[in-house]
């Protein structure tokens, strides 16, 4: 694994993590503190599950 | 005249489900069923139990007809296996 | 009764009760387009519902049904591929005026709630709500035949 595909990777994952944690943010009722640190978890889950669907339909 | 939105939800789920009742093939009867999960979703929502009514959109507008199909698929294709050994 | 209550009896009643009479009879092409539009009609009634009630948690019912509506017609669509490749339901004109329907009503929606995290929220159900139908739509007629046995 080279230092360049580990950077593909990793911005891969902090896009859809971003995507993941904006889509939590809106859905909400309430902003509090635990919303949002359970939001960043799940985010984090999502984006692993989404990149791995993503790799297995499309190739790495 | 605030009542004529949950009148209007018991006609359409009574009506869906004489059609589901009436229609004989599996396959549209699945199709009807379908919308009969929604009607009912909105009945839940009309009548203040939107819990009741989320549960009922999850299970009735996919897995009740998905369960369906694939069972009238199954034994079609089991008939027609029986159908070519004889 | 204010508007929105009476703009969801109206379309509830309306929308539901054509997509019901359009499941009830003619031949199976008609009937998987009635169920594919009756969620998109029931959607639009359901955020209606929410407004006209002033609880903002009954959206997510909308938001629920956008998701799985378009799921259960891609299963119709899986399993009744063999008899709708014989004869392939064409019926992008109702697609579109159902669509726009449900545009108008989030569009009015959002109007009411104003800008805010709460309209955000409308405007992703109202995408998920189109593009589903949209996608359920080009299902129904064979518009991907090459994943058909995939």
């Amino acid at each position: 694994m080279s230092p360049r595909t580990t950077l593909l990777a990793a911005g891969e994952l902090a896009a859809w993590w971003a995507g993941f944690a904006l889509l939590w943010l809106v859905l909400i009722s309430t902003v509090d503190t635990l919303e949002r640190v359970i939001g960043a978890a799940a985010a984090a889950l999502g984006a692993l599950a989404a990149r791995s669907a993503r790799r297995a339909v499309s190739g790495p | 005249m605030a009542d004529a939105v949950i009148v209007v939800a018991l006609l359409l789920v009574a009506a869906s489900a004489t059609v589901a009742v009436v229609t004989r093939d599996p396959v549209r009867q699945a199709l009807v069923l379908a919308v009969l999960g929604v009607v009912l979703a909105v009945l839940f929502t009309v009548l203040q139990a939107p819990d009741v009514g989320l549960s009922q959109l999850a299970v009735g507008s996919a897995l009740t007809p998905l369960l369906l199909m694939l069972t009238v698929r199954k034994v079609r294709r089991r008939g027609q296996e029986k159908g070519r050994g004889r | 009764m204010n508007g929105w209550t009476l703009a969801a009896t109206v379309g509830l009643a309306g929308g539901l009760g054509t997509a019901l009479w359009g499941v009830a009879t003619g031949p199976l092409r008609r009937r998987v387009v009635a169920q594919n539009l009756s969620t998109a009609l029931a959607c639009p009634g359901l955020l209606l519902l929410s407004q006209a009630y002033g609880r903002p948690s009954y959206v997510d019912l909308g938001l629920v049904l956008a998701l799985l509506g378009p799921v259960g017609t891609l299963v119709f669509a899986r399993l009744l591929a063999d008899e709708l490749a014989e004869d392939p339901p064409r019926a992008w004109g109702p697609t579109w005026a159902v669509a726009g329907l449900g545009a108008a009503t989030v569009i009015a929606l959002c109007v009411a709630t104003g800008p805010s995290r709460a309209m955000v929220k409308l405007l992703v159900i109202g995408a998920l709500l189109i593009g589903g139908n949209v996608i359920a739509s080009r299902a129904l007629s064979g518009g991907f035949r090459g994943v058909r046995r995939g």
